[in-house]
């Protein structure tokens, strides 16, 4: 998978990724963890939790950036949540231990009180940020205008991480590029219309 | 020598002891001088050997192991010191030094997986994951003797045997015999539960509870409560291969 902001992924997912054998494989294919049964328990024992939640916090980010998933429904079928090679699934309570460290690393975010939906930060916002700017950059866009569903989803932005990235993602990644200066936000007469002026 | 009665065929017969047990001392003392001389021979025997194949005995496994042997039928201990002649000679003192280190490495990595005891072939297929680049091979043998070293350092490895298995324990806890009985009942299917364990060995419920659940305290165990049948099982990394396989994404 080539994308502009290739070099981006690569520095700005080690936290504490030290997936290296298994980073290029982008057929996804599965860790071992992941057919041992004992994985979709949440253990009692701390140290054998702390290395379970270890695991599972990286496969669930890398299959996030793989499949560009931004969000993650508790309740809902995620197909990392079972595996029915060997019949587990997580319960509930494992699932939000898992999305809950993510979250207290950063790289996540609850949408509800009730944790039932978390959006997943592949990308932190600023480097999303980055990875638009450079996108300008490289497409020549510095002073153009362009609506945030071109952006988006326009010819340019295909091959990039930008390609089909999850609208409120991109939207606060823009507000926060406006922030400094970089562009400007308009709204036109329907969201579809909102527009962005850059300055880069 | 003719027995006369009285003292006088007494202090012969006393001199006639003595000259005997002198003649004995020198026999004995001969027949050493003889072992020390063959032995010594032989030794620098080896020594020439070790020179003349110091490349197959570095790169192959079974050589290796086999020139072992060889020393220690003699009494000679190549690893004995990291300096002096053998370690010169061969760098070998090196080697196992190295693959000592590896191995507390590998140890530490997956104690959380699996709490202090790994299984040695796993083991072994660890290294030499990570030793591909290198020139040695490495076999499980090899592993041992290093393991061996790193015992005399007192750092609390051990190779013991649960059922046909052999396992290297790197924590200091020693596993009792209860569970030493769970871990071989486990090596079948990976698991246990308790009811099996009451079965098989013909424990009490409350026996069988309790040493489960300390070896899951002690991080030799996992939970599985996924079953549909609703039963826990206790799975058991180190009878598995799963430190390799979870160890070697965070190695």
């Amino acid at each position: 998978m080539q994308t502009l902001g290739g070099e981006h992924n690569n520095n700005n997912n080690n936290n504490n990724n030290n997936n290296n054998n298994n980073n290029n494989n982008n057929n996804n294919k599965l860790p071992h963890f992941f057919n041992y049964p004992p994985y979709f328990t949440l253990q009692p024992v701390r140290e054998t939790r702390e290395k379970q939640i270890q695991l599972w916090k990286e496969l669930i980010l890398d299959y996030c950036r793989v499949q560009k998933v931004f969000r993650i429904g508790l309740e809902e079928d995620f197909p990392l949540f079972s595996n029915p090679a060997i019949e587990r699934s997580l319960n509930y309570e494992a699932r939000e231990a898992f999305l809950s460290a993510i979250v207290l690393d950063g790289r996540a975010e609850w949408m509800d009180k009730n944790h039932r939906q978390c959006l997943i930060l592949w990308h932190l916002i600023k480097d999303w940020a980055d990875i638009i700017l450079h996108f300008v950059k490289e497409n020549g866009l510095e002073d153009s205008v362009m609506t945030v569903e071109e952006i988006r989803t326009g010819i340019e932005s295909r091959g990039t991480d930008i390609h089909g990235m999850d609208r409120g993602v991109l939207m606060r990644a823009l507000k926060l590029l406006e922030n400094k200066g970089k562009l400007a936000i308009f709204k036109g007469t329907s969201t579809d219309d909102e527009g962005v002026k850059f300055s880069v | 020598m003719r027995r006369r009665p009285g003292i006088g065929g007494l202090q012969t017969a006393a001199a006639a002891r003595d000259q005997y047990r002198l003649l004995g001392e020198n026999v004995a003392k001969l027949r050493t001088d003889l072992m020390k001389e063959q032995l010594s021979t032989f030794r620098s025997q080896l020594e020439d050997f070790a020179r003349k194949h110091k490349n197959d005995i570095r790169k192959n496994p079974a050589f290796r192991s086999q020139f072992h042997e060889m020393c220690a039928k003699v009494g000679v201990d190549p690893l004995a010191s990291n300096k002096g002649f053998w370690a010169e000679l061969l760098g070998i003192g090196d080697f196992y030094y190295e693959l000592g280190v590896q191995i507390v490495d590998i140890c530490l990595a997956t104690r959380p997986i699996n709490g202090g005891l790994i299984n040695l072939e796993e083991l072994c297929k660890m290294l030499s994951q990570r030793r591909r680049g290198a020139r040695e091979a490495v076999s499980e043998d090899d592993c041992l003797r290093a393991i061996s070293k790193l015992k005399v350092l007192g750092s609390g490895f051990e190779v013991i045997t649960v059922g046909k298995r052999k396992l290297v324990r790197s924590v200091p806890t020693e596993l009792k015999k209860d569970h030493n009985e769970i871990l071989e009942l486990a090596q079948a299917q990976g698991f246990v539960t308790v009811e099996e364990v009451e079965r098989r060995l013909s424990w009490s419920t409350g026996r069988a509870t309790d040493a489960l659940e300390t070896l899951l305290d002690e991080g030799l165990a996992m939970i599985d409560d996924g079953h549909r049948d609703g039963k826990r099982r206790y799975w058991f990394p180190c009878v598995s291969s799963v430190s390799s396989f979870v160890a070697s994404e965070t190695l």
